[in-house]
């Protein structure tokens, strides 16, 4: 009963900071220097990492569909099963969880730290807005650039999935390339990026609160760092059901339509 | 020029400050002191409005400030400069650019008086050739030197002190507690300096104020302290007879 007040309270805060952040953006947008620079350094930071992960996802994928579809002899649509499954499900979350453990812990760290060191503070007593001047730079900066993280880790990943495929699980390419747009059709990249844009949303918004509102010094700052990927991690594979289950509902009623 | 009225705050079921009714007058150098978590520094943050009281008054040049909003905040703060337990810093600007970072906010101003008054702003706390410095490249000691030039650029009328000389050697303690006395002194501001340290308070201060559970239990000019019979002063001045 009360971990569950505990969680409905936390989620008001979470919501009503992210009215506060779109509110600011709204009546005073912070300079788009600042948000290139943040688009500029977290892209740099986490492209080999995003890289890397996409691209054995798409491996692992494919290396699990192949010893299925050759059991049913289908293995010519190898290919589309694979890619379709990692582009609708797995590979936007596995690179969210990869991103969660290392843009939105790098951001709680380093607000928290600004928190705890009464730099915010500061900020408000030197006539700024802490939102503007530092959270909307950083919010939109982990939005935009966790989703190119996230599309351009997809795109690995079908590579990964047909390089490893045809290495290891001696797939024959073309065959495997054939019958990836008969399965992976527009309603499956759409889920993708729909996916893509949620989870960025969500790592954007709970690191930023993390990091905004610590307290306790040092290990207060622990504690946001740790608090801020567990929250995205289990946000995102929510945020995965509610999409996954839109999803299914608008491809009913486009096929009824 | 700043008083407080019966000022009440709280965190969950602490209360933290009891009922302050305080009178700071323009031109004094007034010592706030108290052993750790007494509400020292909660009262200078309810002052500049990083906090909110959960009731009582603050006034500041007669102005009832205590429910202003964020915005109108913006010229108390102009007025009320606050140096911070911490140096507080920006790692990802330069020292020019922290101590402009106020100018920049506050005031519509040509670059070159920018960069006069934060000049300016160095020389009065005897820092020079650290401009194009990062605070992570420069000492603690400096570190709050910067920190306390970013406050006074911005001409306050008052100047507030949190803890200031926490964490530096005795050596840097005695001048930044200098500063503290010239800055108030030159710029004829009106002081409070939250501090444990009741050996500095005898020497610069005009008024201490000592707090305890988050109550006044005694204050006066250094003079009337010493003849105080309030057993925490009596801790406070054996500790800073100590140390002569």
């Amino acid at each position: 009963m009360k971990s569950g007040a505990l969680f409905l309270n936390r989620l008001g805060e979470i919501l009503l900071f992210l009215s506060e952040v779109l509110k600011t953006l709204w009546k005073r947008p912070c300079k788009l220097e600042l948000v290139l620079e943040q688009v500029w350094h977290v892209t740099i930071q986490s492209f080999p990492t995003t890289a890397m992960a996409g691209f054995f996802v798409g491996g692992i994928m494919t290396v699990q569909f192949a010893m299925l579809v050759s059991e049913f002899g289908a293995s010519a649509y190898l290919g589309g099963l694979a890619t379709s499954a990692t582009i609708r499900e797995i590979g936007p979350m596995l690179i969210a969880f990869m991103l969660s453990g290392k843009v939105g812990a790098f951001t709680s760290a380093e607000l928290g730290t600004m928190k705890v060191t009464e730099q915010i503070d500061a900020i408000r007593c030197l006539g700024a807005d802490p939102i503007q001047e530092i959270i909307l730079p950083r919010f939109l900066g982990i939005i935009i650039s966790s989703f190119f993280l996230l599309t351009g880790g997809l795109m690995l990943s079908v590579i990964g999935g047909s390089t490893l495929g045809i290495l290891f699980a001696g797939i024959n390419p073309q065959e495997y390339v054939r019958h990836i747009p008969t399965i992976l059709g527009f309603p499956s990249l759409l889920s993708g990026l729909v996916k893509c844009m949620s989870y960025a949303l969500v790592l954007a918004t709970i690191c930023t609160f993390m990091g905004y509102f610590t307290t306790g010094g040092a290990k207060g700052v622990g504690r946001s760092v740790v608090s801020t990927s567990v929250l995205t991690m289990v946000t995102i594979v929510v945020f995965d059901w509610g999409t996954s289950f839109l999803g299914q509902l608008l491809m009913a009623w486009f096929a009824v339509g | 020029m700043i008083q407080y009225k019966k000022l009440i705050k709280s965190f969950g079921t602490r209360t933290i400050l009891k009922g302050i009714d305080l009178h700071i007058k323009a031109g004094e150098i007034v010592f706030i002191l108290g052993t750790s978590g007494t509400g020292k520094s909660v009262l200078l943050k309810n002052t500049v409005g990083l906090m909110k009281p959960d009731s009582g008054e603050i006034w500041i040049d007669d102005e009832n400030v205590t429910d202003f909003t964020e915005q109108q905040f913006l010229p108390v703060r102009k007025k009320c400069g606050m140096v911070f337990q911490h140096p507080a810093l920006f790692d990802s600007l330069s020292i020019y650019e922290n101590i402009a970072f106020g100018l920049r906010k506050h005031f519509v101003l040509p670059e070159n008086e920018i960069k006069e008054r934060v000049e300016q702003a160095l020389s009065l706390v005897n820092l020079e050739n650290v401009l194009t410095k990062r605070p992570g490249e420069i000492s603690y000691g400096m570190q709050k030197r910067v920190s306390l030039a970013r406050t006074v650029v911005l001409r306050p009328k008052v100047l507030l002190f949190d803890e200031p000389t926490t964490g530096l050697d005795p050596v840097t303690t005695n001048s930044v507690n200098s500063l503290i006395q010239n800055l108030s002194r030159k710029l004829n501001t009106t002081s409070m300096v939250v501090s444990h340290d009741m050996h500095c308070a005898l020497k610069i201060a005009d008024r201490i104020v000592v707090l305890d559970q988050g109550q006044i239990v005694d204050q006066g000019t250094p003079q009337e302290l010493l003849q105080s019979q309030v057993p925490l002063v009596r801790d406070f001045l054996s500790e800073a007879r100590d140390l002569l």
